[in-house]
């Protein structure tokens, strides 16, 4: 009998079906990897198990028993213990006091056990002490540590529910490899005990190394589960995707993009916090990829040249001429574009109708002072459907769009005035496979048409199938330079680990 | 069905629904109450309270814990200066309007910069700047008189202006209207919900977030110096901390109307409603036979009781 | 927070002093107001000095600390300068209709705190469990509050009994009431700093909805932070009575807002999550002191209000931009 089973959970906000049949069953002393594009329904179906979300129809049942789970607190009374992908943590409470929050040890009836905290935190912390740097201390507040360590902070947090079903949501978004495989051994070893866990990933090589089966949902419902010993990545993205589509393969002989000559973005000794020395050239239509581990400086160099980011030292020119931007308005001005891959911190404006994201850019290019839905609604719409946007009309809420189309309704917002170079920061993350196919038929055109881009992206087969070259960053400075046939994910990933302590 | 249901929850049609059902119940209570000429005071004070609201609006739309407690203050300035100016004359209008316009404007220039550059939260910069305001009203007093309003302003205030409607309803109306232009139909108002809705996103699209959210302030200035020169055409004369009553009914205004205090949501128009609500609620309040204790704490419960059905929090288990 | 984005700040020498003892940017500017005040009146640092300080101070200290409690999880009680107002009328009429003795003024004190707490609780049931914005509902209760209160007592006037404010003001074993009573606080301010509820009020504070899901009962945390700043300003009532040896419903119209500057000239985030009540009492006797040395540098009268303002004003500027730098 399944530990943990959810069957014909449903979940509505609003007029937006999240979960429109949800199925799920987790046996005792496995590792079950659910699987699914953005908006496929898996977050809201963890969050249903663990209790922070309200079902709206179906049954939770733990050991065969329906369970009415009433919050966080029934879940974990009920013996179901989550990771959440955003995490769950209290910025300026000690890593002590976080790990041990749900359940803060007493003395005296109303006091604190400073002692048994620490003691208790300090089984979990010791779980990950090879892996955890060297400044990782058990009474840091939390919003002194970097985001890998804060990832392992609510990691240990989830094992200190000694809960015996586990639920992990993108536990690994932001860990290092060493990191991962330590944590990966942990697992190996709650499996060994018995405990059921869910392991929510988009990795295709995470899910095969700690997986035993593997759910798949698409579109709020579940498709299917598998053996991970019976099954390929390309049958898993089949599912995902509803088609025989498959990923499309990294090619090596990509034949390099007619670049015309001209130098776009010309970059020299940039430094700043997170990157030193960065040097390079994009070409009008050449397509430029930053590669690497994650959190090795892609970003924030991006962010520095578009003025969002500080920078010390260095120029960055503009088809000859130099720019300083100071701040995303005058990069703008002088023609920068930048995409985020964290629409929801730096692209949306939720709440908004989607003619009010569309237009911001615009209405900056054009120094306008009026908003005339009449006169402007064209260009929206047709920036729109360069991205085959599905959206119901321009003075809909920009909330009523699933991820995907979110996402391209905020980077549509760059396509009305040509930028003269467009800076890519990961922003296929979180969105479902077709938007991301819409997307780099996109990038491609816009190269064809002579603009620079650079193009970071987390996820290698990206890079390798769009980038002309590709710039691998580790710590902070270009280690090496992929160009041609030298663009393989053997290259890229001995780049990227190359004198990494 | 649904859409139906949707439009009726909105803000604005449950505070005029509520303002019809004030009304009927004032006129139960107190045969008169819903008379034209009652009808007519209650919405000259609602104005006056309106036009605060306005300026409070603008600074919740922004966001980032946006907040106005200064504006009494202003009012009460405003009131003083304008009654000095004028001095009963009506050649001291144009002057009087000048010099607390540019002190509205002023002090909330002082709000807006120490709000985006110091990055003082709302909340603490316009509570001191409220003291510093106390303190200057209590010295401008001890050197000057409280003066006395133009003929004119009164006039305009008080009396019948066009169509039947004094001249303050008027320029209530024409404040509204620009209001809804603004917000709606300007590239200003777009960037006003921008920011109030994701600062970070607005600025990443190049919004001039500092520029706009002092520019709020400063409008809250405007519309509370405003406010007090049509306050002294009413009374005729002005006297300490007259505008102390308007704070936080502005507050409560804008949030009847449906701006959450957080801001990024909501419009004018509701915020007129509200205006007009409370002064119904508190007129009704007024005119029953109890006594000040009574009247308070029926005023207080009454607006939890409002509250219940604006702006609610999210529920922790969505 | 629970953003991965956000980058990690440096724990230098420095931030660590400033992480375990946020109040110290509070306690430097006091000591120099105090400096300042033993400069243009000496007097005023001797040891009635301090004292008349203390008397006069310590009810605003008291609701610095009440709204501190509320702070911490992230609200605002814009009704505690009401609470104080109606718990100060209650004892009064009580103590007048039992009498002066030791046995009515302890049964007074008894009911003044269960007033304090119901009305502490009201505010929270309005805001955490009704959902209410608590600026607007506070300030809807403040109302409320005030009614009662001039319901309890309808004008201003009404004597304490002698013993009340005779022990407040006087001597026990030649040291002044108030300074046992300021010790005493210390003792439960750190008792308090210890429990779990202070530290599940700082977790709420600091992301409501991360707290949540860890399991704490939020709602429950935060009507519990509001029932504290009940019992507060119920204290601070006490300290008012004792100090005016009279019952006036509308005693503490104005001490709200300045219990929000104490708290912030205190060092605590208004955002909640962060903050000391210790720094909330320096906050409190800051404005004492900026009063006191406005008046004795010779601030022409009409001129006091207007000069303090200012010096309050800049006081909450120096505070928040040096707490931030303290944080960064």
């Amino acid at each position: 009998m399944p530990r943990l089973k959810l069957s014909g959970v449903t979940k509505a906000y609003g007029a937006t079906l999240a979960l429109r049949r949800g199925d799920l069953a987790v046996e005792a002393g496995e590792v079950h990897v659910l699987i699914g594009s953005n908006g496929s329904g898996k977050s809201t179906l963890c969050k249903i198990a663990a209790g922070s979300v309200k079902p709206d129809s179906g049954e939770v049942l733990v050991d065969g028993k329906p369970v009415v789970v009433s919050g966080p607190r029934g879940a974990r009374a009920a013996g179901i213990g989550i990771f959440y992908q955003e995490l769950s943590l209290a910025a300026r409470r000690s890593v002590a006091e976080n790990i041990c929050l749900s359940d803060l040890p007493l003395k005296g009836g109303a006091f604190v056990d400073r002692d048994a905290l620490e003691d208790r935190a300090a089984r979990y912390i010791g779980l990950f002490s090879e892996v955890s740097g060297a400044d990782f201390e058990a009474d840091a507040p939390v919003d002194t540590l970097r985001a890998d360590q804060r990832q392992l902070v609510e990691i240990m947090k989830t094992l200190g529910s000694e809960a015996p079903i586990l639920i992990f949501d993108e536990p690994t978004s932001a860990l290092d490899r060493a990191q991962v495989e330590r944590f990966f051994e942990i697992l190996r070893d709650l499996k060994a005990e018995g405990r059921a866990m869910v392991f929510i990933s988009h990795r295709m090589d995470e899910i095969f190394a700690i997986g035993d089966r593997v759910t798949v949902m698409r579109d709020g419902e579940t498709v299917g589960t598998r053996n991970i010993s019976d099954t390929s990545p390309d049958e898993i993205v089949g599912m995902m995707v509803g088609a025989r589509e498959t990923l499309a393969a990294p090619t090596t002989t990509q034949p390099l993009q007619a670049a015309s000559g001209d130098v776009a973005l010309s970059v020299r000794g940039l430094t700043g916090p997170g990157f030193t020395n960065i040097g390079f050239d994009v070409a009008a239509g050449e397509i430029v990829g930053f590669g690497g581990l994650h959190g090795q400086g892609q970003s924030s160099v991006l962010r520095a040249i578009f003025g969002a980011a500080p920078r010390t030292e260095g120029t960055v020119s503009l088809k000859g001429t130099a720019v300083t931007a100071a701040t995303p308005r005058e990069a703008i001005r002088r023609g920068f574009a930048y995409v985020s891959g964290d629409r929801g911190r730096d692209g949306v404006i939720s709440g908004r109708p989607i003619f009010e994201n569309v237009m911001p850019i615009h209405y900056l290019r054009d120094r306008l002072i009026f908003a005339r839905p009449s006169a402007l609604r064209g260009k929206a719409e047709k920036a729109l459907q360069a991205l085959h946007t599905r959206f119901a009309g321009l003075s809909h809420s920009l909330n009523s769009l699933s991820g995907g189309n979110q996402q391209k309704v905020v980077i549509a917002r760059w396509l009305i005035d040509r930028p003269e170079v467009l800076l890519l920061d990961d922003p296929t993350k979180g969105i479902d496979l077709s938007a991301k196919a819409d997307l780099f038929a996109l990038i491609r055109t816009l190269a064809e048409e002579g603009m620079g881009i650079v193009l970071y992206s987390s996820e290698d087969a990206e890079l390798l199938a769009n980038a002309d070259r590709i710039l691998v960053f580790n710590g902070g400075r270009v280690t090496r330079e992929l160009k041609g046939e030298e663009r393989t994910r053997f290259n890229l990933y001995h780049a990227a680990y190359e004198a990494a302590e | 069905m649904n859409a139906a249901l949707a439009f009726v929850k909105q803000p604005l049609v449950v505070a005029l629904a509520l303002i019809v059902v004030l009304l009927l119940l004032g006129e139960a209570l107190s045969p008169g109450f819903a008379s034209s000429q009652q009808i007519l005071r209650l919405l000259i004070v609602a104005a006056l309270l309106g036009i605060v609201a306005a300026g409070q609006n603008l600074v919740i739309l922004g966001g980032r814990e946006g907040i106005d407690l200064s504006v009494g203050g202003v009012v009460s300035l405003s009131a003083i200066i304008a009654g000095n100016l004028m001095n009963g004359t009506d050649a001291g209008i144009p002057l009087a309007i000048l010099a607390c316009v540019a002190t509205g404007a002023l002090f909330g220039l002082a709000n807006g910069v120490g709000v985006t550059l110091l990055r003082i939260p709302p909340l603490v910069m316009t509570l001191g700047m409220l003291g510093v305001l106390q303190g200057l009203l209590v010295v401008v007093r001890q050197g000057i008189p409280s003066g006395r309003a133009a003929p004119g302003l009164s006039q305009f205030v008080s009396q019948p202006f066009l169509f039947g409607l004094p001249g303050i309803i008027w320029l209530w109306i024409l404040i509204g209207l620009f209001m809804a232009f603004l917000l709606r139909r300007t590239v200003f108002g777009h960037r006003i919900y921008a920011i109030g809705s994701n600062e970070q996103a607005a600025w990443m699209a190049g919004v001039p977030v500092r520029r706009m959210r002092i520019s709020l302030f400063v409008l809250s200035g405007v519309f509370a110096a405003i406010a007090g020169i049509c306050l002294l055409g009413y009374s005729g004369s002005s006297f300490a901390n007259v505008g102390e009553q308007y704070m936080l009914p502005s507050i409560i205004a804008v949030v009847f109307g449906g701006t959450p205090l957080a801001g990024g949501k909501g419009g004018y128009t509701g915020t007129m409603a509200g205006a007009v609500l409370l002064i119904i609620l508190q007129s009704i309040l007024t005119t029953v036979n109890i006594d000040e204790s009574g009247r308070q704490m029926v005023f207080g419960a009454t607006l939890l009781v409002l509250m219940l059905f604006y702006g609610r929090g999210q529920a922790m288990r969505a | 927070m629970t953003e991965l984005s956000v980058p990690a700040r440096r724990r230098g020498g420095l931030k660590r002093i400033f992480e375990r003892f946020p109040f110290l940017p509070a306690l430097i500017i006091l000591l120099v107001l105090f400096a300042l005040n033993g400069i243009y009146q000496p007097r005023s640092v001797g040891f009635v000095g301090i004292t008349g300080l203390a008397k006069t101070y310590l009810a605003l200290m008291l609701l610095a600390v009440a709204q501190t409690y509320v702070v911490y999880a992230g609200d605002i009680d814009l009704s505690a300068g009401a609470i104080v107002s109606l718990v100060n009328v209650v004892i009064v009429v009580l103590m007048g209709q039992w009498g002066g003795d030791a046995l009515p003024v302890l049964g007074a004190i008894l009911a003044g705190l269960a007033v304090g707490l119901a009305c502490g609780v009201l505010n929270g049931i309005v805001v955490a469990a009704l959902r209410l914005q608590a600026i607007v509902a506070t300030f809807a209760t403040s109302i409320f509050f005030t009614g009662l209160a001039l319901y309890v007592l309808p004008v201003a006037g009404a004597p304490a009994p002698a013993l009340f404010w005779r022990t407040y003001g006087g001597r026990l074993l030649e040291i002044p009431f108030v300074f046992y009573v300021v010790a005493v606080l210390a003792v439960i301010l750190y008792l308090l700093a210890r429990t779990r509820l202070a530290t599940q009020l700082l977790a709420v504070g600091d992301d409501a909805q991360a707290a949540y899901q860890s399991g704490l009962p939020v709602t429950a945390i935060r009507i519990k932070g509001y029932a504290m700043c009940g019992l507060f300003a119920a204290l601070a009532a006490f300290c008012i009575t004792g100090d005016t040896a009279s019952g006036d419903p509308l005693v503490g119209g104005e001490m709200t807002l300045l219990s929000v500057a104490a708290v912030v000239l205190g060092g605590s985030a208004l955002s909640g999550g962060f903050g000391t009540v210790v720094g909330s009492v320096f906050g409190a006797l800051i404005i004492g002191l900026i009063n006191s040395l406005v008046y004795f540098v010779g601030t022409p009268s009409e001129w006091q209000n207007l000069v303090q303002g200012l010096a309050i004003l800049v006081a909450l500027m120096a505070g928040i931009m040096v707490g931030r730098r303290a944080r960064r």
